[in-house]
């Protein structure tokens, strides 16, 4: 008995489910909030997000012609529960994840992963033209931005020795001096990394709204839309924690947890606002050139340094 | 080769107060020389129909209900006026001004959009016998 | 552009419903990956019939009538109309009202690019740009409100002068809020010339050689930045622009770069020449009796607008009411631009060439031109036609 209502309490409410929604909310609202005072206006009330997901839920939900309709169905719904269960094996509000095992690290970025896919296949299924072309350069920025990323978030797992996020997390809290001095490139590629997954400016490309309307979810409205767009969120709050757990010293605490992925958004807002949108080709570009050269010269430095005996 | 170049401005607008005007709560004083709603000083105007000639949009109509002892109406149809101002540059006789304090000019019926000006009495007189008789309407088209 | 054959390529359309368009527009663009290899446009959605309009007003209704054709450049469109019909009736403007109108011009002129250097930046993506403009264009939204009486539609023009008076006190705010406006200018100039992002979108993009701008006919600013000597106010110049004359301001770029460093020079020009006025405004009245039925005749006037050469074509018959005015705008020359450059860039740079010309799709609707599908002939409907037309589709 007690070992099936933990796991239920744990995917439902906390941290996975209901959780990880509200806190994508709150998120989202903070987000927007800074990035409207950044420009010199004043931003939505707190209840905004909430009040869009809501009203989003609530609408009819057209299914264009041309379709196949299970997918079309189907897909918000694969995209937010693999959110969803992302967020089981992070440390979620300062706690220990709920569940963890060998090479979690591995199964949490492919789970955030699958997000984009559903979004890239969503656009896919259609007849529209802005989708087809937003489809494609979901996908794009997706191949792009994803190597990186994970090299990144490799280099505290090298030093720790261990693919399991709690291993690194321990680790990051005994050292978090040490893993900040040594890997700040491997900080500044994750967290720009991050906002290419999360299609934040300046890499929007994917739904540039001047350009190609909404990108790959043109033609979602009602339920399907909410979905992807609280998967969305959920998506920001953990890829918020893991960086922060992983680069500023892992969360010991709910104070802790606020305070470093609070921080974390500030910068990213700030550089959300800073930026005019980049081309999917200059996205790709910087990404290959610049974003792998510096992964690769961190590595160099991590086996240096590990060579000489300090790590 | 800059990367944001945009950052001082942006870093210190987090600590000043929005640009945003917080309208209905904030209303700024709106200048004197606005272009709001028309008004009319039934004494002083003469009957030339020198405003109703040159207006863009048939916005202004005198009804004369008596010429000789000067009693006229005038209707102004605020949906129809486009503010241009033209009016009043034609009178000769000062009667039109524009409004700067009325300019919240926005209404959910048509109603309000019609309004009739002129000395009470003459008003009156001209919408009891609007009504009496159907074929008379208050509008002169 | 010569009739191609549909080809069975992948045809993005842009309009007539599109976030990167502020007013109705159709473009077509066939694409091969990102790469744009044909461009096609289609105007005509703000189609009104002002022109036809004008025919049964009398001659100062048609001046209100006329700066609604657009709302960004109303008053170079009733200052164009007005200097045209005194030109017929053979009056002569006392030179204060000349002064201002040039000084309500050049301020609509800074309104005007600011406008578009905020909607530039907006289909960049660079929204933060576009909100620090707009704000500070509310400067210059508020010195015109307080001078004529209304933030667009002016109206400062009648028929023989103008209606507002420049008063000391408004003569101090004006000043003091080009102050600030020339210093947000500098930042804007420098943010758009130094940050590399923006760079990345603008520079190169939509070049447009300097054979290729007087073969296609551009004019303003779009073809200033190519490095033509275009402008009306120094070509032939009108109202007071001999007593106050401009600089021209331009450079050899060719690309969307060029076009916003012109853009944004032109300004500080704009401040120069305002500050100009206000010191030197001549005394003496401001209108002149214009009769109300003008002589026969018919005259052409040309003025510049913040997006290029205005040109009116004004016919009288001797009656009060105009009998044939034709309006050119600057919009329609850039439009050919547009299409020849799109070729060869990628499909995210077309909303930023559409935006390099500042399309004012309002001004571009003049007649209509309709094409069949079903066969290639095309004719010019009469009115009869028109009407026939919308009655048969309406009893369907």
């Amino acid at each position: 008995m007690k070992n099936t209502i933990f796991p239920l309490i744990a995917l439902l409410f906390f941290p996975g489910g209901a959780f990880v929604l509200l806190s994508g909310l709150a998120y989202e609202w903070v987000d927007r909030k800074l990035v409207a005072r950044l420009q010199n206006r004043i931003g939505p009330r707190w209840f905004q997000p909430l009040a869009d997901t809501i009203k989003s839920l609530a609408k009819e939900e057209v299914i264009p012609d041309g379709v196949h309709p299970t997918l079309f169905i189907a897909l918000p719904i694969i995209a937010l529960a693999a959110a969803l269960t992302a967020a089981l094996y992070v440390p979620m509000a300062g706690l220990a994840p709920s569940f963890s095992f060998r090479g979690d690290l591995i199964v949490t970025l492919y789970l955030l992963s699958m997000m984009t896919l559903c979004t890239g296949l969503a656009g896919a299924n259609t007849l529209d033209r802005f989708s087809l072309v937003g489809a494609t350069r979901t996908l794009t920025q997706l191949f792009s931005y994803e190597a990186p990323f994970l090299l990144a978030l490799l280099g505290p797992a090298i030093v720790a020795g261990s693919w399991q996020i709690s291993d690194i997390t321990a680790y990051a809290r005994e050292h978090w001096w040490l893993i900040l001095v040594t890997q700040p490139i491997s900080l500044v590629v994750a967290m720009i990394g991050l906002m290419g997954k999360l299609e934040l400016p300046p890499f929007d490309a994917p739904e540039a709204e001047t350009e190609i309307v909404s990108g790959a979810l043109t033609e979602y409205s009602g339920r399907g839309l909410a979905l992807f767009h609280i998967g969305k969120n959920a998506e920001l709050v953990i890829g918020l924690t893991l960086v922060s757990a992983f680069f500023l010293g892992g969360l010991a605490n709910p104070i802790e947890f606020l305070v470093k992925t609070l921080a974390l958004l500030v910068v990213i807002a700030v550089l959300q606002s800073l930026f005019a949108r980049l081309r999917i080709d200059q996205t790709v570009g910087l990404w290959w050139r610049y974003g792998a050269i510096l992964v690769l010269v961190q590595f160099l430095i991590l086996v240096v340094l590990k060579g000489m005996g300090i790590l | 080769m800059k990367l944001g170049a945009m950052l001082g401005n942006v870093l210190t607008s987090l600590f000043r107060k929005p640009a945003t005007q917080k309208y209905p709560f904030e209303k700024l004083q709106a200048p004197e020389r606005l272009r709001g709603r028309l008004v009319w000083d039934p004494s002083k105007c003469t009957g030339c129909q020198l405003c109703v000639k040159d207006c863009p949009s048939n916005a202004v109509e005198l009804i004369v209900l008596d010429k000789a002892a000067k009693r006229f109406v005038l209707r102004y149809d605020i949906d129809r006026c486009t503010y241009c101002g033209q009016c009043v540059e034609n009178c000769r006789f000062k009667c039109l001004e524009m409004s700067s304090e009325d300019w919240e000019l926005a209404s959910i019926q048509k109603q309000p959009f019609t309004v009739y000006y002129g000395h009470d009495s003459d008003v009156e007189f001209l919408l009891a016998r609007s009504a009496e008789s159907d074929n008379i309407a208050p509008f002169g088209d | 552009m010569d009739s191609n054959p549909q080809r069975q390529k992948f045809i993005i359309p842009i309009g007539p419903q599109h976030p990167a368009l502020k007013e109705p527009g159709h473009f077509e663009f066939t694409i091969d990956g990102e790469i744009v290899t044909y461009a096609t446009a289609r105007l005509g959605y703000v189609h009104r019939g002002i022109e036809k309009g004008c025919e049964d007003r009398n001659w100062i209704q048609s001046l209100y009538l006329l700066e609604r054709i657009c709302g960004i450049c109303s008053h170079v469109h009733a200052t164009a109309y007005v200097l045209g019909v005194e030109t017929l009736a053979g009056v002569t403007v006392p030179p204060r009202a000349q002064a201002i109108r040039v000084l309500v011009a050049e301020l609509e002129r800074i309104h005007s690019h600011l406008l578009w250097l905020g909607v530039a930046a907006h289909e960049a993506g660079f929204d933060t740009l576009f909100m620090y403009s707009w704000r500070d264009r509310e400067t210059v939204m508020d010195l015109l409100e307080s001078l004529c009486g209304n933030r667009v539609n002016y109206s400062a023009n009648v028929l023989g002068g103008v209606k507002c008076d420049v008063t000391q006190e408004l003569s101090d705010s004006i000043r003091k809020g080009l102050d600030y406006l020339e210093e947000r200018t500098h930042y804007y100039l420098k943010v758009v010339t130094t940050d590399e992002t923006f760079l990345g979108r603008t520079r190169g993009v939509g070049s447009l050689t300097p054979e290729q701008v007087d073969l296609l006919g551009t004019v303003g600013p779009t073809a200033r930045a190519s490095g033509l000597l275009r402008d009306v106010r120094i070509d032939s110049p009108y109202a007071a622009y001999p007593e106050y004359p401009v600089q021209i301001v331009i450079d050899h770029g060719g690309d969307l770069l060029a076009r916003f460093v012109v853009r944004l020079k032109e300004l500080f020009e704009s401040y120069r020449v305002i500050r100009q006025i206000l010191e030197t405004l001549p005394a003496g009245d401001l209108t002149v009796r214009v009769p109300r039925k003008i002589p026969e005749g018919e005259t052409v006037s040309r003025v510049e607008a913040p997006r290029g050469e205005l040109f009116y074509y004004i016919k009288s018959n001797g009656s009060d009411k105009p009998d044939r005015i034709k309006v050119r705008t600057p919009s329609i020359c850039n439009w050919a631009s547009v299409i020849v450059t799109a070729i060869g860039h990628k499909l995210a740079d077309m909303p930023m060439i559409l935006a390099g010309i500042d399309p004012c799709f309002s001004c571009s609707d003049r007649s209509v031109h309709i094409i069949r599908n079903t066969d290639s002939t095309s004719e010019t409907w009469t009115w009869q036609q028109l009407r026939q037309y919308g009655i048969q589709y309406y009893q369907r």
